[in-house]
């Protein structure tokens, strides 16, 4: 069973997470600041954690930092309810492998914590418009044209998650299996945490979109 | 806000109000209080200034103390209309004039004029020249400057002429500013105090307006919310909505969207996404890409009136517990998806009134020039993809020059 940390200063939003996980998986540990969190991941060293953007005492980045720090390695899964894209991109560049919003129900959130135990990304429809109008874009060039760019694919792939189809839907519809799929979207992923990291930044604090 | 606004003191000071002013605004503020028109008490003022020039002198005494009275500022002032009948006011007024000037009469007319018409100028200037109004522009304050330096200059050059000799006037001159000194330094500290209590109540003033803001509107639409959100409990469905409707409300007042990547499709678009659910009930997620500033408004509008009928489709017909939405800024073109993941149907053999629905959205995008198409299978959900091509007028978004 995969082992899980849940980081949340709200009670209410952990008891639904919980309730929505159990029996699923293993949760290990809870946590509800900043410093909290670290300890109890650092403790329990989990498969994954479920980490909220916004905590008392730092936000997520600031976990993700601590734990870092601290030579524990786990993946973590960002789950808030803001929208904004600084927030949203934070959190990714700092290594999160995925984010989702709180709206997400049980069964998607599950989904989202096995894949991202197996290491794959996970988008949800708003990071991938994100991550679209991110990368189309004049960021400037940071001589790195590889990771700049989407490809092709990436691109299609991109649409087709931010139009709400799930990773099986896509892989039918491009005539490729979920694993390419997943592929296509590990390495959207890993551009995003590695190009031109100010630009990029920079696009995130003016885009604050709703 | 607060009910417990605290009582009016019994008695205040007349309050200046640098709206109505014509020199220092002290006839006006005295007018007020009386509950005169203005114009009474300039009169008022003026005949005793020509007196002898006594009415400047309490011109200026009664201008110094009321700006200096300025703390009462930020207390209530509602100047309540006295008992007496305007009639009464007015008669009042008057023979305090006459009284004023037979009191004159009697010291004399004749040695006033050599010291109190000057030193009034002088006053006068010096008050034009330092009293000042936040609303006043730059061009007015520096008019204001050079009036008051020019008024108070012609003060003491006719102190000059009118005094005996040269020496004389100097002495008087002297003995003024060592009196001017001197009031200065009595008076400065609790002048500085009086500033700087004025800050921190203006400061304490700006929190109070902002937390008084942000509690109307916590009141107004999340706490109204809640109460509805406890009344209907027993409605999940109406609860869920209700409480999405705030979300994205409160989400709006606290981000907004700034003018500078003002997308006009992506807010039209969340608004029709508002009002899908509050209409039938069903979340419907906007994400829209890239910017759209430069297309012209009319043809936005047809394209999210056709997202909007889309919408209302699948909300109505899928069964679709959540309705997406996907724009997409082209170079050369708009895309907008609609999609639910509900029952579907076969496009081919569609029920009269969806086939009118499609239609309409069809004839919507076509009239810009646009395409509408559907896709949709029985149990595989329905996308509706409409396309609006831009047109080559359109602005080009800046080629990026490679150097």
């Amino acid at each position: 069973m995969i082992r899980v940390v849940l980081v949340d200063d709200h009670a209410l939003v952990r008891a639904g997470v919980r309730a929505e996980l159990e029996g699923h998986v293993d949760l290990v540990g809870e946590a509800g600041d900043v410093g909290e969190a670290v300890d109890v991941i650092v403790a329990t060293k989990p498969d994954v954690v479920v980490c909220d953007v916004h905590l008392p005492g730092g936000n997520a980045p600031a976990v993700i930092r601590g734990v870092v720090d601290r030579g524990v390695t786990t993946r973590f899964l960002a789950l808030s309810v803001s929208d904004a894209a600084e927030d949203v991109i934070e959190v990714i560049r700092t290594g999160a492998r995925g984010y989702v919003t709180k709206t997400i129900n049980g069964a998607e959130l599950l989904d989202a914590v096995r894949r991202i135990n197996d290491g794959d990304a996970v988008f949800s429809p708003r990071l991938a418009g994100f991550v679209l109008d991110a990368f189309s874009a004049d960021l400037g060039a940071s001589g790195d044209p590889e990771l700049d760019q989407l490809t092709a694919r990436e691109q299609e792939v991109m649409r087709l998650l931010a139009r709400g189809y799930a990773y099986k839907e896509i892989a039918r519809r491009l005539s490729i299996s979920t694993k390419t799929v997943e592929t296509h979207a590990s390495a959207v992923l890993r551009k995003l945490q590695l190009s031109s990291r100010n630009e990029l930044a920079r696009w995130a604090a003016d885009r604050r979109l709703l | 806000m607060t009910p417990d606004v605290p009582a009016r003191p019994r008695w205040q000071l007349p309050r200046i109000d640098s709206r109505e002013r014509w020199v220092g605004g002290v006839a006006a503020a005295v007018a007020r209080e009386i509950g005169v028109q203005p114009l009474v008490i300039r009169a008022a003022f003026a005949i005793l200034a020509l007196a002898g020039g006594w009415g400047l002198l309490f011109y200026g005494l009664a201008w110094i103390v009321l700006a200096v009275a300025q703390p009462d500022r930020l207390a209530p002032y509602r100047p309540e209309p006295k008992a007496a009948s305007p009639i009464h006011r007015h008669i009042a007024v008057g023979m305090i004039v006459v009284g004023l000037l037979s009191l004159f009469s009697q010291i004399g007319f004749a040695f006033f004029p050599k010291i109190v018409v000057p030193a009034g100028f002088i006053l006068t200037g010096i008050l034009i020249a330092w009293t000042h109004s936040q609303d006043e522009s730059g061009v007015a304050a520096t008019a204001r400057t050079v009036i008051g330096v020019v008024v108070g200059l012609g003060g003491l050059i006719a102190f000059v002429l009118v005094s005996d000799s040269f020496v004389n006037s100097l002495v008087v001159v002297l003995v003024a500013i060592v009196i001017a000194a001197g009031v200065g330094l009595v008076a400065f500290p609790s002048l500085a105090r009086i500033g700087r209590e004025l800050d921190v109540e203006r400061q304490d003033r700006v929190r109070a307006d902002e937390r008084a803001r942000v509690a109307a509107h916590l009141h107004d639409s999340v706490l109204q919310t809640l109460a509805l959100i406890q009344r209907h409990a027993d409605d999940p469905a109406r609860t869920a909505q209700l409480a999405r409707q705030q979300e994205r409300e409160l989400r709006q007042w606290l981000y907004g969207t700034p003018a500078t990547r003002a997308t006009r499709l992506g807010p039209a678009l969340e608004a029709m996404a508002a009002e899908v659910d509050a209409a039938h009930g069903v979340p419907v997620t906007v994400i829209a890409v890239g910017d759209t500033t430069d297309v012209d408004q009319g043809r936005i509008e047809p394209l999210v009136a056709a997202a909007r009928e889309a919408a209302v489709n699948a909300a109505k017909h899928s069964g679709a517990p959540r309705i997406d939405v996907f724009a997409e800024r082209l170079p050369d073109r708009i895309e907008v998806f609609v999609r639910d993941t509900g029952q579907g149907f076969d496009p081919d053999t569609v029920p009269a009134d969806r086939r009118g629905l499609a239609d309409s959205i069809r004839g919507r995008m076509q009239r810009v020039g646009g395409s509408a198409t559907v896709h949709s299978a029985p149990g595989a959900g329905t996308e509706v993809e409409l396309v609006l091509p831009l047109l080559v007028d359109t602005v080009e978004p800046q080629q990026e020059v490679s150097s």
